[in-house]
């Protein structure tokens, strides 16, 4: 059961399970028991961007504009989504990767991580352009409560996970006593605990950025922030593709296509997938109160962005064939949804100029006089 | 030329003026969901109760039997469709 960085066992790759199959060894791409994470990894790969190629040069002005409780709100959430993006850069290596056997697979789940190290890496860009003392806000993520709150729940089925395959790997299923402690391990409890990671990473992907995205546009609405709305459509370009791959994955479980195990575990953790959706949505919607708490900003405000959420949350859930769990039809914010198409479809012309100032080697100081006669 | 039946009766033409049917119906006001307008995101599903429609691009996005993406196909048949 030990991991092994190149398994010897000659096996056929397209009859392994997605997980706890054989251990990978050659990765080879030629045949794909699912070719979407193939598909995945180079639309991934074709989005490929870099955060210094974003100018928010100009942020700082607009930033240090900003009336305190718009600060507030903005650093707020650059704080929650650096704790969000470093637990993405690792957790899905060291949580998927001893356990996965499919190439097309780790190879997607190595890709999908490595994108949110870029997102990271952003928030240092943003931080330290905005602000002379960057450090005071990165101190500050392991010592706000708000952030360490929501920390406990992303991290926890991660953790869940891991500690399980670790003493799988190590002694294999049964009860074992190890340094005076006893500890039980079956296979059947480790895939229970895949199954609700991988809910809780598609829940963390799917809801947990957008009251920050939205707040993002917000800014950008208004001429303000602008350099960091660039990034964060980017940003949200890479989630929504992993959104699409923790889908898939489930999709692929709960079908029990590959392992009858998945979809029993799938009907059984129905509830619990419930709750971890409710749960998010909810401690949302307390990041919103927190985020205005001194003060609204234009556009946007607490209740509206809390019917975002919950817009947000059924759309989500029904998406995996889930019931939705809240009242709410409509997006309250539809002029968001401008700021997340994509930017390689122009669908009108208004659009070219958005994602003309995607990458910030292009200029971006165009005045209105540039278009001339430019009929729109 | 195909029809587009919505829930409430109401039928559009699918006429090639449109590039997909997020465009099409778009153009007649209704406000459908949508993020990527490019097959990956899912944010646009709608349920497809009859017909048949094509993707421009094949989809990434995870598409439920009875779901479309209107955001990359066209209709191939008559087809009726409901919007969340
Ligand atoms: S808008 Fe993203 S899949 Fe249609
Ligand atoms: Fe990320
Ligand atoms: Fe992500």
């Amino acid at each position: 059961m030990a991991y092994t960085t190149f398994n010897r066992q000659i096996n056929d790759q397209m009859k392994e399970p997605m997980f706890f199959g054989n251990p990978v060894n050659v990765s080879r791409y030629d045949q794909q028991k699912y070719g979407i994470f193939e598909k995945l990894i180079e639309k991934q790969l074709s989005f490929f961007w870099r955060p210094e190629e974003v100018d928010v040069s100009k942020d700082r002005i607009d930033y240090q504009n900003l009336p305190d409780h718009e600060k507030h709100i903005f650093i707020s959430n650059l704080k929650y989504q650096t704790l969000l993006d470093s637990v993405q850069g690792r957790s899905p290596n060291v949580a998927f990767l001893p356990i996965v056997s499919l190439p097309e697979l780790e190879t997607w789940i190595e890709t999908w991580a490595f994108s949110e190290t870029i997102h990271s890496r952003s928030y240092t860009h943003i931080v330290r352009n905005i602000s002379a003392e960057p450090h005071k806000v990165f101190d500050d993520i392991m010592l706000n409560e708000k952030i360490l709150e929501r920390a406990e729940d992303v991290t926890r089925y991660y953790d869940d996970l891991i500690d399980g395959i670790n003493l799988y790997q190590r002694c294999g299923e049964g009860t074992h006593s190890i340094n005076g402690e006893t500890h039980s391990i079956s296979l059947y409890e480790l895939k229970r605990r895949l199954y609700l990671c991988v809910m809780s990473v598609n829940v963390l992907e799917a809801i947990r950025f957008y009251v920050s995205f939205a707040c993002s546009f917000a800014f950008a609405e208004r001429e303000l922030m602008e350099g960091n709305a660039k990034i964060i459509r980017l940003i949200a370009r890479d989630e929504a593709l992993h959104l699409t791959g923790t889908q898939h994955m489930l999709n692929i479980m709960a079908a029990g296509d590959d392992d009858a195990d998945m979809a029993k575990i799938a009907k059984e953790c129905e509830e619990e997938a419930y709750a971890i959706f409710r749960k998010a949505a909810e401690q949302e919607k307390d990041w919103a109160e927190y985020l205005f708490k001194d003060g609204s900003m234009i556009g946007l405000n607490k209740d509206i962005l809390c019917q975002y959420v919950e817009y947000i949350t059924n759309s989500r859930m029904q998406a995996i064939g889930m019931k939705a769990i809240f009242s709410t039809t409509q997006n309250p914010i539809p002029w968001i949804n401008t700021w997340l198409v994509s930017d390689n479809v122009q669908v009108a012309p208004q659009e070219a100029e958005i994602s003309s100032y995607l990458v910030g080697q292009i200029d971006n100081e165009v005045d209105g006089g540039d278009f001339g006669d430019f009929d729109l | 030329m195909p029809g587009v039946k919505l829930s409430n009766g109401v039928v559009i033409n699918f006429d090639g003026s449109a590039r997909t049917l997020l465009d099409a119906l778009e153009r007649k006001q209704l406000e459908v969901n949508f993020h990527c307008r490019e097959g990956y995101c899912g944010a646009c599903r709608c349920k497809l109760v009859s017909g048949e429609v094509s993707y421009i691009n094949e989809p990434l996005a995870f598409v439920r039997k009875g779901e479309f993406l209107p955001c990359c196909s066209v209709p191939v048949t008559d087809i009726e469709i409901e919007i969340p």
